[in-house]
């Protein structure tokens, strides 16, 4: 579905990632794991060309995400992104929040859009929230409603950007509770996180990235139970 | 006191004074309204320029912004940095150079004073294009809005909502600063003064009045003002 071709990104003299190669499959959940500083954010936020690769290619669903012919805001469309500081719109209601994008891409009249998100908030549970403004609510809730307005796109795969690392200890549950029943449900995912637990048990394929390169991938279970790389074998006993 | 009586007939009632004051407010007043409008438009447009330009990665800065943003910096340098008196008798004296009608006298006034208000707006916006989070920008764009779409239904509210004190301020400004429409002869409320000053050598009233209905228009405009901030802190409220 996504496949990376030879990746770079540098910051000035600043090499972030250096010449990834991977490709995700339709279904797959890619936990990418790794010390901070590691490249880990900048390399998922290249898949949606938030950050504009240095060199390399990549291709979503046969089209060449990279090539400067390519309309972005089209394949963005079916590329939802989940933040780690949630980016509400702050101007927005709940409900509008998710409506906006649908509408104004004329993909749903304003009517049909505001069924879906009331059908979208019902499924987090957070239909009385759909007229308070993101403000109101408590970072937990605020992430659930980040997810579901990408869901509102009916977007093909989602990448999420630290979904958890912004939130209180006890908001983290919700969280993950919402997105493994995504993953239940067959969405593609990408997941940027510190959470093991999550990468252990929802993971189809886990990603340890150091340094700008992706230094072993494998099965959770190999992954958590037989590390071989030794900088890998160190960053388990750290946070195990 | 009765002298004081005298002095307010003579100033406001006698040979129909007042209608200076009648005539010259309304003349500050359009003058004003349609220089904010003209103002908030270009600096509007040229705070976008301005920020398009600093939010984007250097390399990916096109011709027809870096150009755009050149032609930006120029105008906000040149007004900001010459007296807007000066401004206003360049337009009359060198560029409009015509026949001394109210309608021209007018327009050339709402034009100086919208140029030169535009450029105060321009960086007003610009600092609360600035001011809001990355992550607005960020979270518009992967949805698949555009750069203008996210702009406007994301950013410029946002922005709007947060830099509306200093466009009030602004506003303040302007509002008094029409009183130099004098120097090119158009009777705005301070010449009405002036004109029937000269006429009754009585300067206290004349100037004391204009001076009373100058605050009065500010205090007004200042509530108005608080109510519009009230109505779009909503958002904020926890």
């Amino acid at each position: 579905m996504i496949y990376v071709k030879d990746l770079s990104k540098s910051f000035g003299n600043n090499q972030v990632i250096s010449h990834i190669d991977t490709h995700i499959e339709p279904g797959e959940k890619v936990v990418i794991v790794g010390p901070s500083g590691s490249g880990k954010s900048t390399f998922l936020r290249c898949l949606n060309l938030l950050e504009e690769p240095s060199s390399g290619t990549i291709t979503f669903d046969g089209e060449e995400v990279t090539s400067p012919n390519t309309d972005i805001n089209k394949v963005r469309q079916h590329m939802g992104m989940v933040f780690q500081h949630f980016n509400l719109f702050a101007n927005l209601t709940v409900k509008k929040n998710i409506m906006l994008a649908p509408v104004q891409l004329k993909l749903m009249t304003k009517e049909q859009a505001e069924e879906e998100a009331m059908r979208l908030l019902k499924l987090v549970n957070l239909e009385d929230k759909a007229d308070v403004y993101p403000i109101q609510l408590s970072g937990g809730q605020k992430q659930r409603i980040a997810i579901v307005r990408s869901l509102a796109m009916n977007p093909k795969v989602m990448l999420f950007d630290e979904p958890t690392s912004a939130l209180d200890p006890e908001m983290v549950g919700e969280v993950l509770e919402l997105m493994k029943q995504l993953a239940r449900d067959g969405m593609t995912m990408v997941v940027v996180t510190h959470e093991m637990g999550f990468a252990r048990e929802v993971g189809t394929r886990v990603v340890f990235m150091d340094e700008g390169v992706i230094k072993e991938e494998n099965t959770p279970q190999e992954f958590f139970e037989h590390p071989k790389d030794p900088r890998l074998q160190d960053f388990l006993s750290k946070i195990l | 006191m009765e002298k004081l009586q005298a002095d307010i007939y003579q100033t406001f009632i006698l040979k129909d004074n007042y209608l200076y004051f009648i005539k010259g407010l309304r003349i500050t007043l359009i003058v004003t309204a349609l220089a904010l409008i003209l103002g908030v438009v270009l600096g509007l447009l040229v705070a976008i320029v301005r920020s398009a330009h600093d939010q984007q990665p250097m390399n990916k800065r096109g011709l027809v912004l870096r150009v755009l943003n050149g032609i930006c910096k120029v105008y906000l340098t040149v007004i900001r940095g010459t007296p807007m008196m000066v401004q206003l008798l360049i337009m009359w004296f060198v560029i409009w150079n015509t026949r001394a009608t109210d309608g021209n006298l007018i327009c050339c006034a709402v034009i100086s004073f919208g140029i030169n208000s535009g450029a105060y707006v321009a960086e007003i916006v610009r600092s609360g294009i600035m001011s809001i989070d990355k992550g607005q920008m960020e979270a518009g764009r992967s949805l698949g809005l555009n750069y203008v779409k996210t702009m406007r239904f994301i950013i410029i509210p946002q922005a709007f909502k947060n830099v509306l004190p200093a466009l009030g301020n602004e506003l303040i400004t302007l509002l008094k600063e029409t009183s130099i429409v004098t120097v090119i002869g158009l009777k705005d409320l301070t010449k009405g003064a002036m004109i029937v000053q000269a006429n009754t050598y009585q300067a206290f009233v004349p100037f004391f009045g204009i001076a009373i209905m100058y605050l009065a228009l500010v205090m007004l405009l200042t509530w108005l003002l608080g109510k519009m901030e009230r109505r779009l802190r909503q958002s904020d409220i926890r």
